[in-house]
């Protein structure tokens, strides 16, 4: 690529130190052995052999949680491995920083942009590299050697325009430029089509084959099956942090890739009780909102409805619809066979609808405050006597919720932030088993669990069903709801596409159902 | 933590020795300065200057606890010296118009309500930042003051409501008593009351609490409110204090109220902060203007110590709150 020579060549960054093309094609790039990641007691790599043939596009695949994102952030020294060595041209390489592995040659083009909206194009490709003369930025020579290569690569974007005026599919073009242009010599892609057009998606397509065509590396993470198929030389699979094989392209098809995926052994952990279904308490018809639309489905008391579906196919919005935290724009919910309105997240909690939300750091908890005021939060309105807040009432619920649900800390007062991802997941449940509810929404309640506490909210669930209670479990993680749910929706694009009764489809039909092959 | 007082509840005094420790601190800060000009100056243990004093500082720690209901929502109020300078022309107007002195009181806190309701307004409704909306009206209300006022004074004639500020009472100047009157309903309401709890939540993670059913835009209205209506109310003890409405008063009053707030251990960043911090950390700043005087230090130089101050009384607060975690 003559243009970015040239680039190179003006520059004088200290990071381009990789020789270009330092292996012949078709020879072992970066060798993984043994390569392990683990966050305290939690596995989120297991020890994982994977090579990387220099020239090759080479997918991975699996779902979310698999350890696909673990293994992006050790070969671009995110995080530092556990146990297990890296083999960068045929020597051993520690990767145990960013720079380091920017200096080799390997680079990541992420799912969200991660650039300055503000800057322009230019400015963003030069990022922490630009081109100096005397101490002075030359910011024409930079935009210049920006549209040379933007214009080199057959994207019809200006240099000199702010990135923020740009689509997050031209975003995620210029990043693709920016690593280019770095000297890069192993390029991983971070599911990059997720937000992209078809158009935008073909260019990108393009850029990546031209880059193989250079003798750069890809790594190409993504869901969707006919990407894989339409651009990968091999394909890797993880399931539940196992490297569990690698196919060459031509000898598998997406049957196989999809068994691979799903974790056929179902764990002991999934503790199903099966309760008579009782009344409806909600039913929601054709309701449509902010990223979903004409969702019908009902649940009844003693029943866990799961909503099963990729990141972004509308689950966690419609739970939030359902909430009152967004307004409906068609549609009615019925609530014990009454329609009802529900305009706000009080009107929902006064009705009985309880939301765990996605997030627990954005959504859940306010990390800087003690935990017997996150647990106490809704329920302070009935813990109030005359002005003031009854204080015995209140170190009670925060203790009950404590001791209950075994959240491990020495005070109710110690701050959130302090807690493990297990310990805040109970604080977020413990609030809302303080306040109490007939509806239960669950939405991703076990992202950063470890197993232990899993299997407790798991036995929580029938203790909440046992009562009479009702369960919507949202999960991207088929076998928690495929094994939990008395009924399985599967939601792509902000649409219910299909339902299941307990166990009636196979996890490969459900998977399809939600890719959508 | 740091300066958040309360105590058994689980309201956020998440370490209860390390912040009472903290309150200690400035208590011990603050008598350190008093000795320390006691030794000093001979002026300064005089029953006069002592009284000096509690009215110098009585003001801007009315401010100040006003203005630590909004920093711990995650906000900032720039508003209040101007406040404070439009309302003393208020009331003086009100009065030269031949209100009734408790209607004259009553229309004045009134104000203070309306502009608080109109920046938490601008704030929810519009979505403008806080620091924005306050600082609009920090210049407007200034404007307004002086066309009402053209320019000039409003001389106050009531003699009842100018004695009130110069009365004493149980030997205490009233101005002092005012902080008292403002600091238990304060304390009760930011440490006692559930809407404390929601002021600490909102400023922590206001998605979250809104999802736990907390009236986000409510308790916003209700953080500014708050400091206006006290900002009206120092308005109302300025004018007593000296005799007319001017709305060129007060100049710089709100930074002299954050730094007390910040002094007396509330985070910028929302979610930390208590009733006594900030009351200690006016009386710190009143105190080091009141001993720089005796010591007949220019006055030039006591700006540059009170920012030298600032800095390394928010430092070791830093600093022990990093060591806390």
């Amino acid at each position: 690529m003559p243009g970015l020579d040239e680039v190179s060549d003006i520059k004088s960054g200290g990071l381009k130190t990789a020789a270009r093309h330092p292996v012949p094609k078709g020879e072992p790039i970066l060798e993984m052995r043994a390569l392990q990641k683990k966050y305290g007691a939690v596995e989120a790599l297991k020890p994982a052999s994977i090579t990387f043939l220099s020239g090759e596009i080479h997918a991975i695949v699996g779902e979310n949680g698999a350890g696909k994102s673990t293994l992006i952030k050790l070969l671009t020294g995110v995080i530092r491995r556990t146990s297990g060595e890296v083999y960068w041209c045929g020597k051993s390489v520690q990767l145990d920083n960013p720079h380091e592995a920017i200096a080799r040659g390997i680079n990541a083009v992420h799912q969200e942009v991660v650039l300055c909206p503000h800057l322009s194009v230019a400015a963003n490709m030069f990022l922490g590299d630009e081109i100096n003369s005397a101490g002075l930025m030359r910011k024409r020579a930079m935009t210049e050697a920006a549209q040379s290569v933007l214009d080199d690569l057959g994207f019809n974007l200006p240099a000199a325009a702010a990135l923020g005026s740009l689509t997050i599919g031209q975003q995620q073009l210029v990043a693709t430029a920016r690593a280019a242009m770095r000297g890069t010599q192993f390029l991983i892609f971070d599911e990059p089509t997720a937000y992209l057009t078809r158009q935008e998606s073909a260019q990108l397509f393009r850029l990546i084959r031209r880059l193989q065509g250079e003798g750069v590396t890809i790594v190409y993470i993504s869901h969707r099956m006919e990407e894989v198929f339409e651009l990968a030389d091999r394909v890797s699979v993880l399931r539940d942090g196992t490297h569990v094989g690698t196919r060459k392209i031509g000898e598998t098809n997406d049957a196989e890739l999809i068994t691979l995926m799903i974790n056929r052994t179902i764990e002991q952990i999934y503790h199903k009780e099966h309760f008579p279904a009782g009344e409806v308490i909600v039913e929601t018809r054709g309701l449509s909102g902010p990223g979903f639309e004409d969702v019908s489905l009902n649940v009844r008391a003693g029943e866990i409805v799961g909503l099963y579906g990729l990141i972004g196919a509308g689950r966690s919005e419609f739970a939030l619809g359902l909430y009152g935290r967004h307004a409906s724009t068609a549609g009615e919910v019925y609530w014990q066979e009454r329609k009802v309105n529900i305009a706000n997240e009080r009107t929902a909690m006064d009705l009985g609808i309880a939301l765990a939300p996605e997030s627990r750091r954005d959504q859940g908890l306010c990390l800087n405050l003690p935990i017997g005021l996150n647990i106490n939060l809704p329920v302070f309105g009935r813990l109030t006597r005359g002005l003031t807040i009854n204080r015995q009432k209140e170190i009670e619920n925060a203790d009950r919720q404590i001791r209950d649900l075994k959240i491990k800390t020495p005070s109710r007062r110690v701050l959130v932030s302090a807690m493990s991802g297990g310990n805040q997941q109970k604080i977020v449940i413990g609030k809302w088993l303080s306040h109490g509810a007939k509806l239960f929404i669950f939405d991703e309640p076990t992202v950063g669990v470890d197993v232990g506490t899993k299997a407790e909210i798991y036995r929580l669930f029938a203790r909440l069903l046992e009562k009479g209670a009702g369960i919507i479990l949202i999960s991207s993680y088929l076998p928690e709801v495929y094994e939990l749910s008395d009924r399985l929706h599967v939601f792509r694009r902000g649409r219910l596409v299909a339902s299941h009764d307990y166990r009636a489809a196979s996890h490969e039909e459900v998977l399809t159902q939600a890719i959508g092959v | 933590m740091s300066a958040e007082t309360v105590d058994s509840g689980t309201g956020p005094a998440p370490r209860k020795g390390v912040s009472i420790l903290f309150g200690l601190t400035l208590l011990g800060l603050l008598l350190f300065l008093w000795l320390l000009l006691g030794l000093a100056t001979n002026s300064f243990w005089t029953p006069n200057n002592i009284s000096n004093l509690l009215r110098q500082g009585a003001m801007t720690a009315i401010l100040a606890v006003g203005q630590t209901f909004v920093i711990i929502t995650a906000g900032i109020d720039l508003s209040v010296g101007a406040v404070v300078g439009f309302t003393s022309v208020i009331v003086a107007w009100l009065l030269a118009a031949g209100v009734p002195l408790w209607i004259a009181i009553i229309l004045t806190l009134a104000f203070g309500v309306l502009i608080g309701g109109f920046h938490a307004f601008g704030i929810v409704r519009m979505g403008l930042p806080p620091f924005i909306i306050t600082l609009a009206t920090l210049t407007s209300l200034r404007g307004i003051g002086l066309l009402i006022t053209n320019g000039s004074t409003i001389s106050i004639t009531n003699e009842a409501f100018t004695n009130f500020s110069r009365a004493d009472f149980l030997g205490v100047p009233s101005l002092f008593w005012m902080v008292i009157v403002v600091a238990i309903p304060a304390y009760v309401f930011l440490h006692l009351s559930r809407f404390g709890r929601y002021l600490f939540a909102v400023g922590s993670n206001s998605e979250a609490a809104r999802l736990s059913g907390v009236n986000v835009h409510r308790t916003i209205y209700l953080a500014y409110i708050l400091s206006s209506t006290c900002a009206a109310f120092v308005g109302l003890l300025l004018a007593s204090r000296i005799g007319i409405g001017n709305a060129t008063q007060a100049e710089g009053w709100e930074l002299q109220a954050i730094a007390s707030s910040v002094i007396g251990g509330t985070s910028l960043f929302g979610a930390v902060g208590s009733v006594h911090g900030p009351l200690l950390g006016a009386f710190i700043l009143a105190t080091i203007n009141n001993g720089a005087n005796l010591l007949n230090v220019n006055s030039f130089w006591q700006r540059i110590i009170t920012g030298v101050l600032i800095i390394v009384i928010v430092y070791f607060d830093q600093l022990r709150r990093r060591g806390a975690r």
